[in-house]
């Protein structure tokens, strides 16, 4: 494995982790399943994600 | 041919693990005489977690839970773009691991080192091994055989509404344990200590920003904005420096316990109340961050500085009970104050959570579970070892409440050699102007102690001039993921409310009506506000006497969660295996109705509460003030505590026998039928494939480089 590999793996892992790839695969899900529907911009997924997460928030441990 | 090369290839890699581990195992349990280094304590943690991975938990995935991959989860079968979404193993793990992972396998071990730190080893190994990370694992499989369904649902029913009650109960009350005695960590670590407070003041700003930068400036940026968060985190550290040494800044953030507290209680409600993009999710981004990178900085330096365990193997308080830090002895009392890293409740209802929705195949609770469990344990180990490399002398001194040391150097300095342990006033009054606080004496909670072996650790790495900034550094990411789990706990126990009190009454389980949204974040923040103002005001120390009871809260969820676990292996008709989780119950069981019944029923007024009690309201009668109370009302304060904790700790009592004997009824029943039907959901066919290689990687989605 090269460290060029290597690199590319923890970036794919911290985008991952915290979320930051969910609109790309948003928006290739919507493309794939739902041809020529509308996709929503960022913001608008974004803001849709942020308030989803209101209502379930998780409980951390001690 | 090759397989049988790859055979001979792994009995050898395993049997050098085994006898790594045996030989590291030995070393800790036989040397007496001289200080061992802390490698031993790595080696015998890291060679048994290897093994109970790779046989304990296969045998449980394959033989007793019958972990089939062809059976699509509820990630694949009902993926939504909310709550059930496959998602690869390694970054489940990720999630998971940030969720359970906070403030308690960093506290507890602290603490439990007035036993010396054998006890407090042996048992976060062997009760991760055969106990937490089996209930994690076990828990996570059947939530997720049932669509993600939660603890106390399943307690419901799997066992009945009584049990179900019971479990309800049961969680809101460590709930409220748990928020006050995190609190109390923070507070006791942050009293009077302007450096402390300054940053973690700061990063209440710091999140506000982060938020508002995500909302509206760069949605979605979460990568970046976390950067600048943790850029600007340790800015407020260097900066937390400059206010402590300035007169007139340091005064403004040097806050007394009292004025801590009603600061905590205040920032507790707004926290909880605020849309969670704008304070709870950035603060979580900067916490697990800082967490995972202190938790593998901690790693690091134990490893490249090989410390020295100043600490006995076990100490006289093992047997006599009479520990300062908290009373009673080894059994069942380490069993209880260690929870977190070794067998903790609380983790069933992350596992019975959001993570059961997220799975992507069945064998992945193996990973997942277990796996996640194991890292929390060896966490517990790190911090074990940190406590126990300071010396005992300041060990105690820091962690004995202020009623035995008193306030000055000379008064600590003469209680801990009447503890029959010893450090000179100087050397008090130099180690804490090493870390620049004023202050170590009864500083207690685990924090500080933490934080001073962590310095310690650190500054063998880098040298002693950082010594201070090490310190406060350990004190700030604590106080960070405390902060993080009080807004959250406070949240989570706000819909538990809601939606008990909306079963009566509709329209309060609307998560949007602010009239309901107010009250019951109110009535949560009043309940752990209660027992967190008592703790601090409590002449008698707030760990020292809430303590208990948090742990024997947690190992009563965690026999809730053991109960569930072993009536749904009977009910499946897999009886010759309940054992699994079986076993785990009846010792967690044993464990936490002793710690009760001598809470409840020790007549040495130290240990149990009622005796404590009676000894306070005789000295009453008779018009006398008992030390360490100071005036009559401290005298009043203790007898109202002490009845309130006593008679929290029956209540704990009677619900875990209460779960268990109605357990017990559904067991024979399905023993008489040979099985039972449970709530588990048909087998449907799995079309997901998945990479199971262990760096392969997910097709990214079209149009993303890398």
């Amino acid at each position: 494995m090269t460290a060029r590999h290597a690199l590319a793996g923890v970036r794919w892992y911290l985008r991952e982790v915290s979320g930051e790839s969910a609109y790309d695969r948003y928006v290739e899900h919507a493309r794939r399943e739902h041809p020529g529907e509308p996709v929503m911009s960022r913001r608008d997924f974004e803001r849709r994600r942020q308030d989803a997460r209101e209502s379930r928030t998780q409980a951390r441990c001690c | 041919m090759n397989t049988s090369k790859a055979r001979v290839r792994s009995i050898v890699i395993w049997t050098a693990v085994a006898v790594v581990g045996a030989v590291a195992w030995g070393v800790i349990a036989l040397v007496r005489d001289e200080q061992i280094s802390a490698a031993w304590l790595i080696a015998a943690a890291l060679g048994s977690y290897a093994i109970g991975y790779r046989f304990y938990a296969r045998f449980i995935a394959r033989k007793v839970l019958e972990v089939d991959d062809r059976r699509a989860t509820p990630a694949e079968r009902l993926e939504n773009d909310v709550d059930f979404q496959p998602t690869d193993r390694r970054v489940l793990f990720g999630h998971h691991f940030a969720a359970i992972a906070g403030a308690g396998p960093l506290v507890g071990p602290v603490l439990a080192a007035q036993m010396g730190y054998l006890p407090g080893t042996i048992w976060i190994i062997a009760g991760v091994i055969f106990a937490g990370a089996v209930q994690d694992m076990v828990t996570l499989f059947f939530s997720m055989r049932r669509d993600g369904k939660s603890l106390g649902q399943m307690a419901r029913d799997e066992i009945g509404p009584v049990g179900g009650i019971a479990a309800l109960v049961a969680v809101l009350a460590i709930m409220v344990i748990l928020l006050a005695v995190l609190a109390l960590v923070v507070v006791n670590a942050l009293a009077n200590s302007p450096w402390g407070t300054f940053s973690i003041a700061m990063t209440i700003p710091i999140a506000l920003f982060m938020g508002a930068y995500l909302r509206v400036l760069r949605p979605g940026r979460v990568l970046e904005v976390t950067a600048i968060g943790v850029v600007l985190l340790l800015a407020a550290l260097v900066a937390g420096k400059f206010v402590a040494d300035s007169k007139s800044l340091a005064d403004a953030f040097t806050l007394s316990p009292k004025a801590l507290t009603l600061c905590l209680i205040a920032y507790g409600f707004i926290a909880s109340v605020l849309p969670v993009w704008m304070l709870l999710t950035p603060r979580d981004y900067l916490s697990t961050v800082m967490k995972i990178g202190t938790i593998c900085l901690l790693a690091v330096g134990i490893l490249v500085t090989l410390p020295v365990m100043q600490n006995e193997a076990v100490t006289k308080f093992a047997h006599n009970g009479a520990g300062p830090v908290f009373a009673g002895s080894l059994f069942p009392f380490v069993f209880i104050t260690i929870a977190c890293g070794a067998l903790s409740g609380f983790h069933a209802l992350i596992a019975s959570g959001t993570t059961p929705k997220m799975i992507e195949k069945e064998s992945q609770v193996r990973f997942i579970g277990y796996g996640a469990m194991l890292m929390e344990s060896f966490v517990a180990v790190m911090a074990l070892i940190a406590a126990s490399i300071i010396d005992p002398g300041l060990y105690y001194a820091m962690n004995a409440p202020a009623g035995v040391v008193g306030s000055t150097v000379q008064s600590a300095s003469s209680a801990v050699n009447g503890l029959g342990f010893s450090i000179t006033p100087g050397a008090l009054q130099s180690a804490a102007s090493a870390v620049q606080e004023q202050t170590l004496i009864a500083r207690t909670g685990g924090g500080p102690t933490l934080a001073v072996g962590m310095s310690e650790i650190f500054s063998g790495a880098t040298g002693n001039s950082l010594k201070a900034f090490w310190y406060h550094f350990a004190i700030m990411f604590e106080a960070l993921f405390i902060l993080t789990t009080v807004d959250a706990g406070t949240r989570v126990g706000r819909f538990m409310l809601q939606d008990t009190i909306g079963n009566i009454w509709k329209p309060y389980k609307r998560v949007s009506w602010m009239p309901g949204v107010l009250s019951a974040s109110a009535i949560i923040v009043a309940a752990w506000g209660y027992f967190l103002y008592t703790g601090v005001t409590n002449p008698l120390g707030g760990i020292n006497q809430l303590f208990p009871l948090f742990g024997i809260a947690n190992q009563l969820l965690a026999a809730v969660a053991l109960t569930v676990c072993t009536t749904l292996l009977i009910k499946h008709g897999k009886l010759k295996y309940a054992w699994v989780t079986a076993i785990p119950l009846a010792w967690d069981a044993v464990v936490t109705l002793t710690a009760s019944w001598q809470k409840v029923f020790s007549d040495n007024p130290k240990l149990g509460f009622f005796a404590q009690r009676n000894k306070f309201s005789d000295a009453i009668d008779a018009g006398q003030v008992v030390a360490p109370a100071k005036s009559m009302d401290d005298m009043h304060a203790v007898v109202t505590n002490s009845t309130v904790d006593g008679v929290l700790a029956a209540l704990f009592a009677i619900l875990i026998v209460i779960v268990i004997l109605d357990a017990m009824r559904v067991w024979m029943k399905a023993i008489r039928a040979g099985s039972l039907p449970t709530t588990e959901v048909p087998f449907v066919e799995s079309h997901l494939v998945v990479p199971t290689g262990r760096f392969e990687r997910r097709e990214e989605p079209a149009g993303v480089t890398t």
